[in-house]
């Protein structure tokens, strides 16, 4: 209830709330409210500027875009929401782990996630394209193993913190084991970072999942695809430039609302980083540390 | 210390390489069926597998692979049957012009916005910058990118839109990549000048009496620049990430494109190449950020 109030403090955020849930509304009944089929091919309405009977217009192949709109819409929150699963479901045990043990573990895991946060998502997600193939699989893998690393800081930082606290070194004290001291008291701690980490996380899948069907390495046809309507839209740029404005608009919305709402709740969630939070959160993304941050892991203290 | 991070390069592009040749070797199917083709008979399929080795046991293979690497001899590529170092070498110096010129733009306008906004904290001007710069983040390039071959392209006329055969055709794929890059850095050189402006000694010299825009420029605007210089040197690396998507967009004949075509023909030779260099680009651009680093603070040793 807390949470909610200050929540809704943010109007912006408030407001952007709302549209993120409409378009998760959109993508969850997406099989029912298309207006018309998006895979039927018609080449005889192919390219129809967007009218009453086509919103935005026709393809190519004839095919519906609103229809193609929506349905890429549940494409994508698909994709998006499987990756974030897959890298939450690998990274935050991981984290916990290296974060709990220490030591070589913890050294070694760190070396790790520095190197693959140095590359830019795409090219690990084409390193992983070419051994699972293109396809939403293929997509799925990569950016959940993009992130990974993301997962894995946030949950080693709280482990860090927690297993300091009193009822850790009281639970040891008592002879509790450490799968079970770190399911019992330290899982606790991690929810809400992660829920931070893999709302602020969406936009950046979202983003992605559309540059790699753009390229042809993500989503295949006819599936549709916002970033894959683009490429196929782009062909006929010439004689039907309003075919870019669907899948355009649907990925601007979703990726802003998904940026929006992340950074409210962080900012409702974690208020200790208000005012730091804007300087740090963009060097983060790029999985920086600050020099302070670097002098002190020099020094050896968390 | 810069022949210590030498040698780690090394290693890393050894292990690297390491790394994708095990991975590739992993993917399904008869390397010598892909390259003799679905009809080819069963004696070329023989022959070919007996001439490129690929009947000796894998660790021969590697073991030749590594050795004529170190000659610089990448292979041939599978289709054109050129060696790949040459195909590789020339399309990695258009990316470099191409990544370089747009981060020169991010760097010169996010810098003059980003400190503009902070100094004028809160007024209109800030908040067009800032609504700006997040719709520019939400905007992928390849939005940006057709819509401006349509306007500037096919509309207005004015630009060509493909290739890179005279000055005219940079920029369009310059803007777009400079223009998205820019909205990245221009929220954190933002933070990073608000951060600076609001210490102590910015106060006293504004009690000294020292101009406003002497204090921005000399005072705050230095003081701010580690976490800027950090931010570019890693936005570096995303704008190369970045040159990918654009040079499918733009037919820009850099090293992006070529990978991502030879993704899509499953051109081993080639694709294991361009992942090496573009690695190798990214861990020498992020030692030359660790070196900038101790350059400008010298209290960070490492």
């Amino acid at each position: 209830m807390e949470f909610l109030r200050s929540f809704s403090r943010d109007r912006v955020g408030l407001f952007f709330a709302f549209v993120l849930l409409a378009l998760f509304a959109v993508a969850l009944t997406a099989q029912w409210i298309t207006p018309s089929d998006p895979f039927r091919i018609s080449l005889r309405q192919g390219m129809r500027p967007p009218s009453w009977a086509n919103w935005l217009g026709t393809d190519q192949f004839g095919r519906d875009v609103l229809s193609r709109v929506i349905l890429a819409t549940q494409v994508t929150t698909k994709i998006a929401l499987a990756s974030i699963l897959f890298a939450v479901a690998l990274g935050v045990p991981l984290g916990m782990f290296v974060g709990y043990r220490g030591g070589m573990w913890d050294a070694v895991a760190m070396r790790i996630t520095d190197i693959m946060l140095i590359f830019p998502i795409i090219l690990l997600a084409i390193v992983i394209v070419v051994v699972a193939g293109p396809s939403e699989q293929g997509v799925i893998i990569a950016l959940g193993l993009s992130q990974m690393p993301q997962f894995i800081r946030v949950a080693r930082g709280v482990t860090l913190s927690a297993k300091e606290e009193l009822y850790v070194e009281a639970a040891i004290a008592a002879g509790a084991s450490w799968p079970g001291i770190l399911w019992r008291h330290i899982w606790p701690n991690i929810s809400t970072p992660i829920i931070v980490q893999a709302t602020l996380t969406l936009p950046v899948f979202v983003l992605n999942t559309a540059a790699l069907s753009y390229l042809g390495l993500g989503v295949q046809p006819p599936t549709p695809e916002w970033g894959q309507m683009l490429n196929e839209a782009k062909e006929v740029l010439t004689s039907a430039p309003y075919l870019i404005i669907g899948p355009s608009i649907a990925l601007f919305l979703f990726v802003l609302s998904a940026n929006l709402v992340g950074d409210t709740l962080q900012e409702t969630l974690n208020p200790k980083l208000k005012g730091r939070r804007q300087a740090m959160m963009g060097l983060r993304r790029f999985g920086a540390k600050t020099p302070a941050e670097r002098a002190s892991e020099q020094k050896g203290t968390p | 210390m810069i022949i210590g991070r030498m040698g780690f390069i090394i290693l890393a592009g050894f292990l690297l390489l390491s790394f994708l040749f095990a991975l590739f070797h992993m993917i399904p199917g008869d390397p010598a069926v892909l390259l003799a083709g679905d009809n080819a008979s069963k004696d070329v399929i023989e022959s070919i597998r007996g001439a490129y080795g690929f009947d000796r046991p894998l660790y021969v293979q590697y073991g030749t692979y590594m050795s004529h690497v170190v000659l610089g001899d990448f292979g041939v590529s599978n289709y054109s049957r050129q060696p790949v170092l040459g195909i590789v070498l020339s399309r990695v110096l258009n990316t470099a012009q191409l990544a370089t010129l747009a981060m020169i733009f991010a760097v010169v306008v996010s810098l003059t916005l980003g400190s503009l906004s902070a100094t004028f904290w809160g007024s209109s001007l800030d908040k067009t910058v800032t609504v700006g710069s997040l719709v520019g983040i939400c905007l992928p390039v390849f939005v940006t990118g057709i819509a401006g071959i349509y306007f500037f392209g096919v509309y207005l006329e004015w630009l060509p839109i493909a290739g890179m055969a005279s000055w005219a055709n940079y920029v369009l794929p310059v803007i777009t990549l400079g223009t998205y890059q820019a909205a990245i850095f221009t929220r954190m050189v933002r933070s990073c000048m608000i951060d600076a402006l609001g210490k102590e000694f910015v106060i006293t010299a504004r009690a000294k009496g020292v101009a406003e825009w002497r204090i921005v420029l000399t005072h705050a605007l230095p003081n701010a620049f580690l976490p800027i210089i950090t931010l570019f040197g890693l936005g570096f690396g995303h704008t190369l990430g970045g040159s990918v998507v654009i040079e499918s967009i733009f037919n820009w004949p850099g090293l992006g494109r070529l990978m991502v075509e030879s993704v899509l023909t499953r051109d081993l030779p080639i694709i294991q190449a361009s992942i090496f260099f573009f690695a190798i680009i990214f861990i020498t651009l992020n030692m030359l950020v660790d070196i900038l680093y101790t350059w400008f603070d010298p209290r960070i040793s490492y």
